[in-house]
């Protein structure tokens, strides 16, 4: 196994030396990729808000990359009795799995699979295992086609620097009946944690992967953040899931990926619950003809919290649809930001695209910035967006409570309603409670 | 009758334009000056196809066989040369076509249908208009709406039969009228056609339909039964009484076509 | 003076109002923008020391600003730029009447059918040839009324009072560039002030053309539309084919005061090699109703998003906006809203047609600020492709910090359905003619907005579009 405990005299910020510590003991190719990233990491400047992407998340005023080190904590152990309370909980709520694996501060602690599946060649490990006994499949797919470093400033520090990160491998025809699901904690106060997901779905294979990430209140910023790539071959059928419970202070960070090869169904959802700040760039590509990809979102805001979303259809192949759907609730002095780009490529006849990004504003201090674009170069396309920003509608609020119901339980009603459409969209088992549960504590903070 | 055929269908055969297998796999049909047909038969056995192709309709192919029409080769003209030569489609579904009015539709399309060089009279046309309506039941107030936009499933049909009615064709096709329309709206319709052919006693016609309730308001002449692509039997009014009471079970083509979509019908719906 | 050998390029078919007639300009100050040629407009126009104080003010923000980036492709425009001249004026004093003008101008409009129109309908008519009114009549009944139509520089001379508390207030200099731009070289446009409670059945009419090769035009228009007053003007703008790139770049400024109702009505239709660079702005106060009726059918590329900024409770903001784009054309038009007082309500229809290699991109902001309570805002976005060349593009922003908001974006994308098509020629219209059918029966939302001869223009000017299309 790979140690990433830090040896004297080695600086503890993010810096060229850092990418020289975490590369030790790897093989050559990937301690060039990572000397590239990094490459391009400093070439690259900080993004600012005048840049259309990041127009509404300031950086500068968002995130202090300087105070951060990466974090030093040890590996845990592999007993479930020594993790974190939140975190047992948290896996408690879980119901069925084809596997789990735990990952505590940057290290995968635990990993289990069904052993029928295993023997099938389903592979649920660390990445850095995988370096070993997959080196070839991570070598062809890590950082390259899905997320390389030219992405952005945040691919490129992500790819020169995680720690370690998650492989999952489904063969051709393998058929998962139970989601894989991964924990994540994170403890440590003011340190860098960078981290990546590397799905692999042969052809005509099926699998459900839910990703959790939680944590405690964080005095200090800590960053979070993940690069995530999922390839879906032909015919393969993926889900997904990323759920975000990190607790004040956190800045989570999160470039996806998802590739759909034809006739792929490749979906994903993103929950926002937790951190201070979360920016969240998924770029869903359809490249074979018939892929689909239906993409969800929910985010429900309050105090401070600033989300931001930023995803994009990119339409390659024709004959393939997308159906993206984010609705989110902002109470509090909570912001949300959604940019969305539906991208028809000029070969990409009879597409059908649609983006949906719908807020509701629970608060007067809370504030929504939706921009919902199309670019479309193709004139057989079927391709329509609609955005929305209101609050809650009085007419449903007056038709339940003149059954009744207190203002509270009729706006409770109606929020949960009105996120509950997403969930309905995916209805994974233990993510649609869990979910529920969150957002009804948080509304209950909501007067 | 020793009177040539309007409509001489021979051997035609028929598919979608980019897919592989035929709808219609040699249909043979002959039609005469006022004479009233009915093609019956179940979903998927070629019965729209049948009348979109007679209509000209891009998306599908030729194959094989003829049809000639008035005496000439009707597959060698294009779409609204077939309208201007006589020939009317009632769609099954019709279209909607947002913005524009069915005054200023009807309008455009009646000019289309004169000589060269005619200009349209427009209080002539105004007055044929609500006369026709009248003849619908409809409310003169329709002309202003936009060309099926938002109309009921019945609205849609009366206003196919009012085209038909100010285009006054040689030769109607009526594809699935009936359906979607509750017996009032049924009977509206049926009389509108009724009343047309009592003007226009040469005006032929093939009523396409699945069931035989639409005939018992509109006497057809001659049925015939559609199969995979064919028209397997056919026979006087007694035919579609049968039909009903039997179903299509035992009507298949003795060699039955391999290979034909036999969702063809519903798919396009 | 321009040879007038390029009229050899014309395509007379296509392009109704591609012809060139002989004009003598008077004056015309050297090519390309310098502190000279805008120390030369001003003198000539004998303005208030003021006036040259702001215009070398606005030279300077104007030097200093970066070329936008975004939105169409402005590579080419500096190049463009050196090469214009930034003012020609044609004569020297205004004209009254009708028989004053010169035949050949008015050869020029007879061609548009402005002096019919005026006969017929048309109440005043302020025409704008080159870079300066020419011709300009108003009825008695307005005069009596108090209200001003007159030329801009007219406006500034006669009205200074007026004139100076507002020019430059709705769209100061540094707005962007190509404000500060006009704010230097302005020439020419109206000066409308419409007393207290005035209210006009027939609407305003400017029509001006640009008709020298290489000139930019900086028209500059200020309304002011008192409380209650309510009036109707419409711009329309045509200009012939010439063989290098032309540029235009306009600055309309509105004041809609409590109560008042104001529409403002643009079919631009310049020639496929200009650029068209145009801030309009509405400041609308409470109650206020402004209404801008947009449509752009020529230029090489127009970057045009008329805003209201809704100042005052109650006040409304419309927007309609019709965009065609053709082979190289790019229309990158839409609108602006900004919701600053409460019960606020405003709504943006946007309808674009791109054909051949045209691309129409919507750019558009809604901004609700933090106190407008219960505003309302609604847009949509239809966009027609013709041809698998042709590119649509839809990007609006949203920004909303108040809770009791209510806003809405709606877009589609749809091409010409085969079966939309089928059905129309089964009923023996030709293909062509059910294409034009279908386009114009896509923005009869908007064109029924028009006035009638406008509306009659619109359509006709689809109908050549569309010929050929088919194939």
């Amino acid at each position: 196994m790979h140690d990433i405990g830090f040896m004297e005299g080695i600086t503890d910020a993010l810096n060229g030396a850092a990418v020289e510590h975490v590369s030790r003991g790897e093989p050559e190719w990937l301690r060039e990729r990572r000397a590239h990233a990094w490459d391009v990491y400093e070439r690259t400047p900080l993004p600012t808000t005048k840049l259309e992407e990041w127009r509404y998340t300031d950086l500068k005023r968002k995130l202090d990359l300087d105070a951060l080190r990466l974090s030093e904590a040890e590996a845990a152990p592999d007993d479930p009795e020594a993790w974190p309370e939140r975190l047992r909980k948290a896996m408690d709520e879980d119901r069925v799995a084809a596997g789990h694996l735990v990952v505590i501060d940057g290290h995968v602690v635990h990993t289990d699979l069904d052993e029928a599946l295993a023997e099938k060649g389903v592979v649920l490990m660390s990445l850095h295992t995988a370096l070993e006994t997959h080196e070839e499949l991570v070598r062809e797919h890590l950082a390259t086609e899905a997320v390389p470093p030219e992405e952005g400033k945040f691919a490129a520090l992500n790819a020169a620097l995680w720690t370690d990160g998650i492989f999952l491998y489904v063969p051709r025809g393998v058929r998962l009946e139970h989601p894989i699901r991964v924990t994540r904690w994170v403890s440590e106060p003011g340190a860098a944690y960078f981290s990546r997901t590397l799905i692999v779905a042969e052809d005509a294979s099926q699998v459900s992967y839910v990703d959790e990430v939680v944590s405690d209140p964080l005095e200090r910023q800590t960053l979070v953040s993940n690069a995530v790539e999922v390839l879906a071959r032909q015919a393969a059928q993926v889900q997904y899931v990323s759920l975000q419970r990190l607790g004040s202070g956190a800045f989570f960070q999160s470039v996806q990926r998802t590739l759909a090869e034809r006739d792929a169904t490749l979906d994903t959802l993103n929950v926002g619950l937790g951190s201070s700040v979360s920016r969240v760039d998924l770029n869903a590509r359809l490249l074979g003809s018939g892929g689909n990809s239906d993409m969800l979102g929910l985010y429900f805001g309050d105090q401070n919290q600033h989300f931001d979303f930023n995803t994009s259809q990119d339409h390659v192949a024709p004959n393939a649809s997308s159906n993206l759907l984010y609705k989110g609730a902002l109470d509090g002095e909570s912001r949300a930001v959604f940019r969305g780009l539906i991208r028809v490529h000029p070969k990409a006849q009879r597409t059908d695209a649609y983006q949906t990004n719908r807020n509701l504003l629970l608060s007067g201090k809370a504030r929504a910035d939706t921009l919902p674009n199309l670019e479309i170069e193709a004139d057989d396309v079927k391709c329509s967006h609609g955005a929305t920003v209101g609050e809650l509608d009085s007419e449903t609020k007056f038709y339940l409570m003149s059954r009744g119901l207190d203002r509270i339980t009729a706006e409770r009603m109606v929020v949960l309603g009105f996120l509950g459409e997403v969930l309905a969209r995916l209805p994974l088992g233990g993510v649609v409670e869990k979910v529920t549960r969150v957002i009804e504590e948080k509304l209950a903070g909501h007067g | 009758m020793s009177e040539a055929p309007i409509l001489k269908i021979e051997g035609l055969e028929a598919k979608v334009a980019d897919e592989e297998f035929p709808i219609l796999n040699g249909v043979d049909l002959e039609v005469r000056k006022g004479e009233i047909h009915a093609i019956m038969g179940p979903n998927g056995s070629g019965k729209s196809t049948l009348a979109k192709v007679l209509a000209g309709h891009p998306g599908y192919l030729v194959t094989s066989g003829s049809v000639t029409y008035q005496g000439e080769d009707l597959l060698d003209l294009e779409t609204d040369e077939r309208s201007r030569a006589g020939i009317f489609l009632a769609f099954q579904y019709p279209v909607e076509v947002p913005g524009v009015s069915i005054a200023n539709f009807l309008r455009t399309a009646v000019q289309a249908h004169l000589p060269e060089g005619e200009e349209v009279d427009l209080f002539e046309f105004s007055d044929t208009l609500t006369e026709r309506m009248q003849m619908l039941e409809m409310d003169v107030s329709f002309a202003e709406r936009h060309v099926n936009d938002g109309f009921s499933g019945g609205e849609k049909k009366r206003n196919e039969i009012l085209q038909m009615a100010m285009l006054e064709p040689s030769l109607a096709l009526l594809d699935e009228t009936d359906s979607g329309l509750d017996i009032d709206a049924l009977k509206t319709v049926a009389d509108g056609v009724n009343k047309l052919t009592a003007q226009h006693p040469d005006m032929s016609i093939v009523l396409i339909t699945h069931y035989q309730r639409l005939l018992d308001y509109i006497k057809p002449d001659i049925v015939h039964v559609m199969m995979e692509g064919k028209l397997v039997r056919s026979g006087g009014p007694e035919l579609a009484l049968e039909l009903e009471k039997e179903g299509y079970k035992d009507w298949r083509p003795e060699v039955a076509a391999p290979n034909t979509r036999a969702d063809a019908d519903s798919a396009e719906a | 003076m321009p040879q007038n050998d390029t009229i050899k390029d014309l395509n007379l078919d296509e392009h109704r109002y591609d012809f060139v007639t002989e004009g003598k300009p008077k004056f015309r100050a050297e090519k390309g923008l310098s502190e000279a040629v805008v120390r030369q407009i001003s003198e000539h126009k004998e303005e208030p020391e003021w006036m040259l104080e702001y215009r070398l003010k606005a030279l300077d923000i104007y030097n200093k600003k970066p070329m936008p980036t975004w939105g169409g492709d402005l590579t080419d425009l500096e190049d463009t730029l050196e090469e214009i001249y930034f003012y020609v004026r044609p004569q020297d004093k205004m004209e009254r009447s009708w028989d004053d003008v010169p035949d050949e101008i008015k050869d020029t409009f007879e061609k548009l059918g402005i002096p019919e129109a005026e006969r017929n309908v048309l109440a005043g008519v302020g025409a704008q040839y080159e870079s300066e009114m020419v011709y300009h009549s108003l009825k008695q009944e307005w005069e009596e009324q108090g209200v001003i139509f007159d030329s801009i520089e007219d406006g500034l001379k006669n009205h200074p009072e007026i004139f100076r508390e507002y020019f430059g207030t709705v769209i100061p200099a540094g707005d962007n560039k190509f404000a500060a731009m006009n704010a230097a070289v302005w020439s020419g446009g109206s000066f409308v002030y419409i007393p207290k409670g005035v209210s006009l059945e027939t609407p305003l009419q400017a029509y001006f053309r640009v008709n020298s090769e290489r000139m930019g035009q900086f028209e500059r228009t200020l309304i002011i539309v008192e409380e209650g007053a309510q009036a109707h003007y419409i711009e329309g703008c045509t200009a012939p084919v010439y063989s290098t790139e032309s540029f235009h770049s306009g600055v309309i400024e509105i004041v809609v005061k409590d109560n008042a109702r104001f529409r403002y009505t643009t079919i631009q239709n310049w020639s496929n090699n200009m650029y068209n660079l145009v801030t309009q702005r509405a400041m609308v106060e409470a109650g206020g109703h402004m209404e801008w009726l947009d449509g752009n059918l020529g230029s090489k590329l127009t970057m045009k998003y008329p805003s209201c900024y809704l100042l005052g409770e109650g006040a409304h903001g419309e927007i309609l906006s019709i965009a065609y784009s053709g082979n190289g054309q790019h229309q990158d038009t839409g609108g602006k809203v900004v919701h600053v007082a409460p019960n606020t309500t405003s709504s943006i229809v946007s309808k674009s047609i791109s054909k051949g290699t045209g691309r129409s991109t919507y750019r558009g902001l809604c901004k609700v600020y933090e106190g407008a309570h219960h505003a309302r805002s609604n847009v949509e976005c239809d966009a027609l492709l013709i041809n698998d060349t042709s590119r649509t593009d839809t990007y609006p922003y949203i920004e909303i910090d108040e809770q009791d908001a209510n806003v809405g974006h709606e877009a589609s994308v749809s091409k010409i359905g085969e079966e939309q098509l089928f059905y129309l020629t089964s009923r023996g219209i030709p293909e062509d003619e059910a294409m034009a059918m279908i386009v114009r029966g896509f923005i009869e939302p908007i064109a029924k907005e028009l006035p009638l001869e406008y509306a009659v223009e619109l359509n006709r000017l689809i109908e050549l579009e569309m010929e050929g299309s088919v194939g």
